[in-house]
């Protein structure tokens, strides 16, 4: 028994265990607390903040062109070396690449793409559902970064959702329902 | 014919109480998992079922289609009584435990037990000491470090606290004046034995807990030091075996403090059965054990010790003193 709790609380808290009585009135109450697990794929959904790194995408201008004037710093300064990036001369005599690819399989998402790039092209993004059955297609193109989901505004929300199976599962946001706060309902006492 | 009319009724309960008791530990076992997760804040079995709830049923599956291994030094015969021996005591500690008053169908009376005889607890504490011998069978049979160690710890520890236990349970049968369990469910009418005999309650309990192997006392099995204890090197149904004696002991301590010190069926609300309220008590019981498992750390060996012999003897001694005084 613990002699040290023994002393603080005095001979007659030892002889009725109250350091035991203590610690069960703690899971007692933690029994009775409600639960944060995350009930994804399909019940709810995590929605990321905006510093949240997922799967990147690329900027677009006014005229439709990608931001991107293929400068390959991202390219340089990517610890896992993971993006090719091959410069070409558009039409409009723009420096723009013909090729850029990221393997997510071997990204750690970083972040450090995204600070080198002098022309707000490269970012990362809001979308983490990547699964894949081989690391071939996560390869992505820059058709795929174009179209990829921006980052998000506003975050850390759990939102009412469904699952969406078949080729290409993914968990689908049920729009219109109010979420809950799940980092703020964590019992911690 | 005559015959027939003794057997049949004690045939029909006797494959109640064995088919209750097989099929309790899948109940128990989700339970066991929802009381841990949400001390947790974790749902627990959520996919399987309701809320999980045939998740132990898939468990079961599980278990039965593994493969049996038998380790290669393993003393082969031994290493398959084990389980058996584990797991018979705790249920035929059922004969002796009765469950209610006796009913009156087709006019005729039948128990509510299966022997409600003149011993009964001295037949539930003697039988229920055998099933240690399953425990020290499978460690000592499975031929590993690990089960051996359990199985020396759950014997020191089983001999430790059956001594004080068994004196625990004298206050009670003092005040009854008998052994039957009916006659001590009955000699609580007016007030329940935990108003009379709190030391033999507390003392009762906690080598109860010992006796189930529960934290804070499942030294034998200690998942963090040994692996798992006694019954590292087995798998699939003999393993299954193991827990269902253990989920069995479990119930039968729950019961007992529940017969003994919480006047069993009596006391029951007009709008339950009596064998009812009594499940609701063991059902508390079983409750408490599960919440303290996950609410305790698990005691050091010396300090398993020390409790048993120089804590829970010493008060169990006073307390049948106590109670001696004052029923002189
Ligand atoms: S996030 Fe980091 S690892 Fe991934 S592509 Fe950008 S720089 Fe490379
Ligand atoms: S994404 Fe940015 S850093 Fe990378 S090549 Fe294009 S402009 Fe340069």
């Amino acid at each position: 028994m613990a002699r040290s709790q023994a002393t603080k609380q005095g001979w007659i808290g030892w002889i009725f265990f109250s350091d035991l009585a203590a610690g069960l009135m703690l899971t007692l109450r933690y029994m009775f607390s409600k639960t944060v697990t995350h009930h994804y794929p399909d019940a709810e959904k995590w929605l990321p903040y905006e510093r949240h790194r997922g799967h990147h995408f690329m900027k677009t201008n006014d005229e439709g062109d990608v931001n991107c004037v293929a400068c390959e710093l991202c390219s340089k300064i990517c610890p896992c070396d993971c993006i090719i990036v091959i410069p070409f001369e558009d039409d409009k005599g723009n420096r723009r690449p013909q090729v850029f690819d990221i393997d997510l399989a071997r990204c750690l998402y970083c972040g450090l793409c995204e600070d080198a790039c002098p022309a707000d092209a490269i970012k990362l993004g809001r979308e983490y559902e990547m699964s894949e059955i081989s690391t071939g297609a996560l390869v992505v193109h820059l058709d795929d970064l174009v179209a990829a989901p921006d980052k998000a505004r506003d975050g850390g929300q759990l939102v009412p959702a469904r699952l969406i199976p078949g080729d290409n599962p993914h968990s689908e946001v049920i729009a219109g329902k109010d979420g809950r706060d799940w980092w703020r309902s964590i019992r911690r006492d | 014919m005559e015959s027939i009319i003794v057997i049949l009724p004690l045939l029909v309960k006797m494959g109640i109480v064995v088919a209750v008791l097989l099929l309790l530990p899948l109940p128990l076992t989700w339970l066991e998992r929802k009381i841990a997760a949400h001390i947790q804040q974790r749902p627990g079995p959520m996919r399987v079922g309701w809320h999980g709830l045939l998740q132990p049923l898939a468990d079961a599956i599980k278990l039965l289609t593994k493969e049996d291994h038998i380790p290669m030094d393993a003393d082969r015969l031994l290493f398959k009584m084990a389980p058996v021996v584990a797991l018979v005591p705790p249920f035929v500690v059922f004969v002796a435990i009765p469950f209610g008053e006796p009913v009156q169908i087709f006019g005729s009376s039948y128990t509510l037990a299966l022997s409600d005889m003149n011993v009964g607890l001295l037949f539930i504490l003697a039988v229920s000491g055998i099933g240690v011998f399953g425990v020290i069978l499978a460690g000592w049979a499975s031929n590993s470090k690990y089960a051996v160690l359990g199985s020396l710890r759950s014997i020191a520890q089983m001999i430790s606290y059956e001594i004080p236990m068994g004196f625990s349970v004298i206050g009670v049968v003092m005040l009854a004046g008998s052994m039957n369990l009916s006659d001590i469910v009955h000699a609580q009418d007016g007030l329940w034995n935990i108003v009379y005999q709190p030391i033999g309650f507390f003392v009762f309990f906690v080598a109860g807990l010992a006796e189930a192997q529960r934290i804070p006392f499942d030294l034998p099995e200690a998942e963090g030091d040994l692996g798992a204890g006694y019954h590292t090197e087995y798998s699939g149904i003999r393993f299954s075996l193991f827990m269902l004696a253990e989920y069995v002991v479990m119930v039968v301590l729950a019961l007992l403090n529940a017969l003994l010190f919480f006047g069993g069926w009596l006391g029951a609300p007009p709008f339950l059965p009596p064998a009812l309220w009594l499940l609701l008590k063991t059902g508390f019981f079983i409750w408490v054990f599960m919440w303290f498992r996950f609410t305790f750390p698990r005691y050091r060996y010396d300090q398993l010790m020390s409790i048993g012999w120089k804590v829970l003897l010493p008060l169990s001694l006073l307390n049948i003193l106590i109670s001696g005084i004052f029923m002189f």
